[in-house]
């Protein structure tokens, strides 16, 4: 005994274009947006009019993915004819539930397969990013290692605060920030001393204590190291202060290209200004130069521009 | 005068400061106090001729702003170093320059985006 054929109420929910499956391709969805149905599947659902009295079916032809058409075809073709011989082969796609979850699952569009992509895109792209971030700071850092390129630095002969010999030398195993600079200073150093004092606090937080904030002076007739240890303890204890003969100082100054105009032979008494250079020069912990950081840099993020050059580094890094 | 800086050697007036030399044979810099005060007398020095349309209070413009000013004048040069207020006076001429020539840029960046 054949089961009993599907009513005409039952076929017209099948085949209403509005039903599951407009939800399925929604139109508001800009991605399963598909352009208005051709005139073929108008056609389509006009000649099936006839059997069928729901005028929704006609009404609204939402646009259907084009597999479920062919389905609903098959079906629509054989129900026409014959509703008791047709039923069986029509069985496979019965409700437009079943139809529009066989697609849902099988489509080359899946959600899934969307999300797949686009997390794989993300992270590509970041991964990308960050290693052209890192290869870029590789190139600044190792500008000056090669042979035959532009030297920033170099050996110099000073005494610190305490009055002891301070060269080149005393600069190697951990990173150094370096300024330039004088303690008759109007506005300038004063400013970005406090800057440098919130990196070396930021770097020393999170790096641990790698790297020596140096301030050489430009002016060595007034700043003598009783003078800049005053002035650097305003600024932080730990800041080193250089200074020296005249000439030392000039050469410190030319090796680390820094502008010097300071007048020789000035006495006690005198008031004048200095021009110099007003970059923070960070130096790896071999002594060579790295990248020099302008006032356009904020502590924060000269702060982090030295952390990621730490990071990079693979060598012997003094910690204590 | 226990309220002037120690750089100025106590001394008020229109007599320069006597820098204080220290043991070593250096000049002690302004700290961060004598700075604060100097940055503040420049300030209100500033206002004054910024009232007063002055721009430059060197050379010819010294008199007036000289006339116009006379107390933020006094209180400016005694408080900075003679060197920081030969700075400041030309650094606000120079600064007024730079931010002419910015705002003169910008007027032709606007200029040429509304033509295009």
């Amino acid at each position: 005994m054949p089961r009993p054929a599907p009513s005409v109420a039952s076929t017209a929910r099948a085949l209403r274009p509005g039903g599951a499956t407009r939800r399925a391709f929604d139109n508001s969805n800009p991605i399963l947006r598909r352009p208005a149905p051709p005139d073929e599947s108008r056609q389509l659902y006009h000649s099936s009019s006839r059997t069928i009295s729901n005028r929704a079916v006609f009404q609204a032809p939402t646009p259907v993915f084009a597999g479920a058409q062919r389905e609903f075809v098959s079906c629509r073709n054989v129900q026409r004819g014959n509703f008791s011989t047709s039923q069986r082969r029509c069985r496979a796609f019965k409700t437009v539930q079943e139809a529009d979850s066989r697609h849902r699952g099988g489509g080359p569009f899946s959600w899934k397969a969307g999300l797949i992509f686009i997390i794989t895109g993300a992270c590509l792209s970041i991964y990308f990013q960050a290693e052209k971030a890192r290869m870029e700071r590789k190139r600044i850092a190792e500008h000056t290692k090669g042979v035959g390129k532009p030297k920033v630095g170099g050996p110099f002969n000073l005494i610190d605060t305490n009055g002891k010999p301070f060269t080149h030398e005393n600069l190697k195993g951990k990173y150094s920030l370096i300024y330039f600079g004088f303690t008759h200073c109007p506005d300038i150093c004063p400013d970005e001393l406090d800057k440098m004092a919130t990196m070396y606090d930021l770097v020393k937080q999170n790096m641990g204590n790698v790297i020596r904030p140096v301030f050489i002076s430009a002016d060595p007739a007034r700043d003598t190291p009783q003078v800049l240890r005053t002035y650097l303890d305003e600024f932080h204890p730990e800041f080193i202060g250089l200074t020296g003969e005249y000439e030392e100082v000039k050469a410190t100054c030319k090796a680390y290209r820094v502008y010097f105009s300071t007048p020789e032979g000035v006495k006690p008494g005198q008031d004048y200004l200095v021009d110099h250079s007003i970059y923070f020069y960070l130096m790896d912990p071999e002594g060579d130069f790295v990248e020099v950081l302008g006032r356009n840099f904020t502590a924060e993020q000269a702060a982090k521009v030295i952390m990621d050059h730490i990071k990079d580094w693979k060598g012997p890094l003094d910690k204590n | 005068m226990g309220w002037l800086p120690s750089w100025l050697g106590g001394s008020g007036g229109e007599s320069k400061p006597t820098p204080q030399v220290t043991s070593d044979g250096g000049v002690q810099a302004p700290n961060r106090r004598d700075r604060a005060r100097c940055w503040e007398a420049r300030d209100a020095y500033f206002k004054c001729l910024d009232k007063h349309n002055i721009l430059d209070s060197m050379g010819p413009g010294a008199a007036d702003a000289k006339a116009k000013c006379p107390v933020e004048d006094t209180e400016f040069e005694k408080n900075c170093a003679s060197s920081w207020v030969k700075y400041f006076r030309e650094w606000r001429v120079a600064e007024y320059k730079k931010q002419e020539r910015l705002r003169m840029i910008e007027a032709e960046n606007a200029k040429a985006q509304a033509q295009r």
